[in-house]
């Protein structure tokens, strides 16, 4: 296509300017976590860290049962995510695939449930747990994170299910394999990038969650990064290299993973979804 | 995160069921194995939202028809008082206030995102690929951005002493910025909270916006354009329709999220100053658990739960309407 | 050896527990009934505040305790943030920590919800002698539902190379020298001449205490807040005046961002604060060491210091918890005499007994706070009060707002609603 010279140069200054607005941040975060404290506080912002150090990182690291956090939020995170992406594969493939009474009515619910306000809900929640005498336990987590995010991936799962050309599946099964078969040779390699897309949400949504585990695990070695996270503005005040060394550490594995699957997410989300 | 896929199986089945048509596979399901294998395909995933959604909303909503005070928590004693929670609430103006406000916030939040969700998700289809690559990092970063690290980050860009955004104000000739405390007020609050916010939402926007704009065929620009359609008219006849379902989906989905959104709010000034940003997710925080009226704050959070339904009901009645359409068109198909 | 023995082995564990018993009752302890033996094994935990268990005593308690018991002490900090809601539901658990630190102003409260255990006898043994000023608010009903452990009170901590910067000599001795000296930093120098965020609620309590203000009163048999009161709105003026010497932020307390970490890179002249924030800021920056000073907060006349808040804190029992005996034994070992004045040395808070004053001799900033206990007082101590303080803090409303213009009738009035709700809460 021609199109003038303006034509052609606004685009892509435009995408300069959102580029550096939506990043910017990030790599302040990055930039405060490896600047010296005395140029944090400067009158005038260093923008680079000329002199790097990891002294930050260093504070953030030797809190008290860092190692500990870090075990039990990519426990409970990868449980969680696993946990949810089988249970709605199973029922993705029923509510895209099959035909029966009350599908309606359950889609509805999973409709509802991604809804469910989970913040405002904590104190029952607790009284739960509690009663049933789960506190300082990462099974519950577990548990309540899959939940949290099983409407969502259902939903979505079932979107690349059902992009999934049924015929396929079954001349794999003319071809004399059984459904579990086919299903494990066929559709599973297409609808692998539609998993992966739909893991990021669970994994965000897991990786973050503060207020429940706040009430249900007051046991300091039961708790998750975000608690960690979010007691170094407090103990730490305006200690902001710390906070940022922290930020930094929290938000490094989940950056990387949406780094590295986005692109597949996004070529599974074109190629899975319809052609016109 | 394709909530694209959501709108899209009905139209992409059509073929591939009517297809499988003449094959063996009866009309209706009978009976037996296959007639509960559905079922049993869906019942670890009702079970477990029964168990760890339903069971709680239920606790819920009993708790919200108790006095549950400090006494009461600690002594594990129930005392029920019929609907005063309620009516406590609904008589409360300061209720009415943040529901006002709550849905203001959403819908403000949520034109804003779709907008400049939209408008980025077209700038992505028009640029070559490696702006499109460099714009896509940009995106992702903030969309991938824990909110508890966003919410951090935030409070250190806007830090009334040293903060990088007071510095820029006052370079850029604003001088009185230069000690401005933005947690002062109750409208620049909601300014910290809407950009962080608008910033963690537009990357989903845009980028499945984009996903989106790729699967439009070629051939229809080109007949357009053969119609003598300029740029304006062939977004609205061409892009747009294709579009729609896809924003429908996404508007929803932001208007739940925004809604709902506690995190963002309540960490970038707990609700203050004043009390005057608290959403109602959030008022029903400090009301309940904040004040240790735990019944009170649960008869909120049911209240929270009815008007987010009602907000709703619209995209759920569409959901309906849709899974309708989907069954009848393959009945028909089938039939 | 006996230390050694298997769980299994009911014979050495009994003569475990005989040779024990005799140890102990060596060491005169009052109490026989149960042996340490029964001890071992088990694990207190004790929620102690940020802050409040200086090192050198925390390690001697712990091995007094590990030592006569046999058990293990489990310390875990807390931090004030949240800290009621905490304590509240863990109050509410089979399992919960045995001994916890309750501040002053929230002991009534949680006497009230029965879920702190009677501590009757221990008061009449070792209590005796406490200060009954510090031990008022740990009594509920006639009951004692806590241990008075400690109570501080705030002075000005400055900065003395910034004060010879500014060529003032000696410390301030009335309100208005003060002001003089704060108006001479912030000409003279490019410090800042005091710290004071706009929601420092203890301080203006302070003031409050000093102009016998009263923020509740009582009308028809329920307490109403007396925010509107003139001599509040007086106390507030002052309050006005200390703040208008600092950039800090009008609606933040002294928290956040701590203000001995503010005090810490140097360039504050002063701020009012507790005696382990000035180690905090020393913990931040070492070279600041041998610059800070304290004195006393200074009232209208030379002579008659400034009125503070006597803040404190009790240690508690949870009712809940199954090591009653044990948390008692513990509360014998860290409130004995010996460390309640190892406490008062090393933190220099004041002792829960008048005689361990004179623990508090050589250190400058506990001499500097001793002058203004005298004149020290509480906030209300009614069960209702602990709601007040919860955030977001109606006074703290109140505060911001007069600070940003408003005047003390139009603020009050704005807040008292909110305040009177808080304070006829259902219970």
């Amino acid at each position: 296509m021609r199109r003038s010279l303006p034509g052609r140069i606004w685009p892509n200054v435009t995408a300069l300017v959102l580029f550096a607005a939506f990043a910017f941040p990030v790599y302040w975060m990055f930039n405060t976590a490896f600047k010296p404290s005395g140029q944090i506080i400067s009158e005038n912002p260093v923008w680079f860290p000329t002199s790097p150090t990891l002294e930050h990182f260093r504070t953030a690291v030797a809190a008290e049962h860092f190692w500990a956090l870090v075990r039990n939020s990519v426990t409970v995170t990868v449980l969680a995510v696993g946990l949810s992406l089988l249970v709605a594969l199973f029922a993705s493939f029923a509510l895209a695939r099959m035909r029966f009474k009350g599908r309606k009515a359950i889609v509805l619910t999973f409709m509802v449930a991604q809804m469910a306000p989970w913040e405002v809900m904590v104190i029952a929640i607790y009284m739960i747990v509690r009663d049933a005498d789960m506190l300082n336990s990462l099974v519950p987590l577990t548990l309540f994170y899959t939940v949290m995010v099983l409407p969502l991936t259902i939903i979505t799962l079932r979107g690349y299910v059902a992009a999934v050309p049924k015929d396929l599946e079954e001349s794999a099964m003319v071809d004399g394999c059984t459904r579990l078969q086919a299903f494990r040779r066929v559709i599973f390699p297409l609808l692998a990038p539609g998993l992966m897309a739909t893991s990021l949400f669970g994994f965000i949504t897991a990786w973050n969650e503060f207020p429940m585990v706040l009430i249900l695990n007051k046991d300091a070695e039961a708790q998750t990064l975000p608690l960690w996270l979010s007691k170094f503005q407090t103990a730490f005040g305006d200690d902001w290299g710390a906070t940022m060394a922290a930020a930094s550490l929290f938000a490094v594995p989940i950056l990387l993973l949406f780094l590295y699957l986005q692109r597949k997410a996004v070529a599974g989300l074109t190629s899975g979804a319809v052609k016109g | 995160m394709s909530v694209r896929t959501q709108e899209a199986p009905p139209r992409d089945r059509v073929p591939v069921e009517a297809a499988a048509a003449p094959g063996p596979p009866p009309r209706r399901a009978p009976a037996g194995r296959k007639g509960s294998l559905p079922y049993l395909l869906l019942l670890p995933a009702l079970a477990l939202t029964a168990v760890f959604l339903g069971y709680p909303l239920v606790t819920n909503g009993m708790l919200s028809f108790q006095n549950l005070n400090m006494t009461q928590l600690i002594q594990h004693l129930t005392e029920w008082n019929g609907v005063t929670n309620y009516t406590d609430t609904l008589g409360s103006e300061t209720f009415w206030r943040v529901t006002l406000r709550s849905v203001v916030f959403t819908a403000v939040n949520v034109v804003v995102i779709i907008v400049v969700g939209t408008l980025v998700g077209l700038l992505l289809a028009r640029l070559g690929p490696r702006m499109r690559l460099l714009l896509s990092v940009g995106l992702v970063l903030a969309w991938a951005m824990p909110v508890i690290a966003a919410t951090t980050v935030y409070q250190w860009l806007f830090a009334q002493r040293f903060g990088v955004v007071n510095w820029v104000l006052a370079e850029l000739g604003f001088g009185s910025m230069a000690d401005y405390n933005w947690t002062g007020s109750q409208l620049s609050t909601f300014f910290v909270i809407s950009l962080l916010l608008v910033w963690t939402s537009v990357p989903f926007v845009a980028i499945n916006l984009y996903a989106a704009t790729t699967t439009i065929a070629k051939e229809l620009y080109e007949a357009a354009a053969l119609d003598g359609a300029g740029a304006w008219q062939s977004f609205k006849s061409v892009t747009f329709p294709f579009l729609k379902p896809f924003l429908m989906v996404a508007t929803f989905l932001e208007v739940i999220w925004i809604f709902k959104a506690f995190p963002h709010v309540f960490a970038v000034n707990e609700g203050g100053p004043d009390r005057l940003t608290e959403t109602l997710p959030v008022y029903a925080f400090v009301e309940g658990v904040g004040n240790q009226h735990y019944g009170t704050g649960a008869a909120i959070s049911v209240l929270t739960i009815l008007i987010l339904l009602a907000l709703m009901s619209y995209y759920l009645r569409l959901v309906l309407r849709q899974e309708d359409a989907e069954e009848s068109e393959n009945e028909g198909k089938k039939g | 050896m006996i230390r050694k023995r298997s769980r299994h082995n009911g014979l050495l564990a009994a003569a475990g527990v005989a040779v024990l018993l005799v140890n102990l009752a060596a060491c005169g302890s009052d109490d026989d009934k149960s042996g340490p033996d029964s001890f071992k094994g088990q694990t207190l935990t004790l929620w102690a505040m940020d802050g409040s268990t200086p090192k050198q005593w925390t390690k001697d308690v712990k091995a007094a305790f590990e030592k006569k018991t046999g058990a293990k002490l489990k310390l875990e900090v807390q931090q004030w943030n949240g800290i009621q809601q905490k304590i509240t539901t863990a109050l509410s658990e089979s399992d919960p920590p045995d001994v916890i630190e309750v501040g002053n102003t929230q002991t009534p409260a949680y006497a009230r919800t029965g879920g702190l255990a009677d501590l009757g006898d221990l008061k009449k043994g070792l209590g005796k002698n406490w200060t009954p000023s510090l031990n008022k608010s740990a009594v509920y009903d006639g009951k004692q539902y806590a241990a008075p452990w400690f109570a501080v009170n705030r002075t000005v901590i400055y900065n003395k190379k910034i004060w010879a910067e500014a060529g003032i000599k000696g410390t301030p001795r009335t309100r208005q020298e003060f002001f003089d000296d704060l108006e001479q930093i912030d000409k003279k120098t490019d410090a800042e001449p005091l710290y004071m965020p706009g929601q420092n609620w203890y301080f203006l309590d302070g003031l409050l205490i000093g102009r016998h203000a009263d923020l509740v009163k009582k009308k028809g048999g329920k307490w109403v807040s007396n925010l509107s009161d003139p001599k509040v709105g007086k106390a507030m003026e002052i309050y006005k005046k200390y703040a208008s010497y600092s950039k800090a932020p009008k609606d933040k307390d002294e928290a956040t961002p701590q203000q001995a970490e503010v005090f810490a890179k140097g360039r504050t002249g002063a701020f009012i604060g507790l005696s382990w924030e000035a180690a905090t800021a020393i913990e931040a920056n070492k070279k600041l060491e041998k610059d800070i000073g304290y004195f006393t907060i200074p009232g209208e006349t030379a002579g008659k210091p400034e009125g503070v808040f006597l803040g404190g804190s009790n240690l508690a029992v949870a009712a809940g918890s199954e090591k009653q005996e044990l948390a008692k034994e513990f509360l014998k070992i860290a409130l004995s005499d010996k460390y309640e004045g190892a406490l008062a040395k090393e933190s220099g808070v004041i002792p829960n007994k008048a005689p361990l004053q004179s623990n508090l001799k050589g250190n400058p900033a506990a001499e500097a706070a001793a002058p203004a206990v005298e004149g020290g007082g509480l906030t209300p101590l009614i069960p209702e009060w602990g709601a007040v303080e919860n955030p977001p803090n109606p006074i703290k409303t109140y505060m911001t707002s007069v600070l940003n213009g408003k005047s003390h009738r139009a603020a009050a009035k704005g807040v008292e609603g909110e305040m009177n709700k808080r304070l006829s809460q259902k219970q």
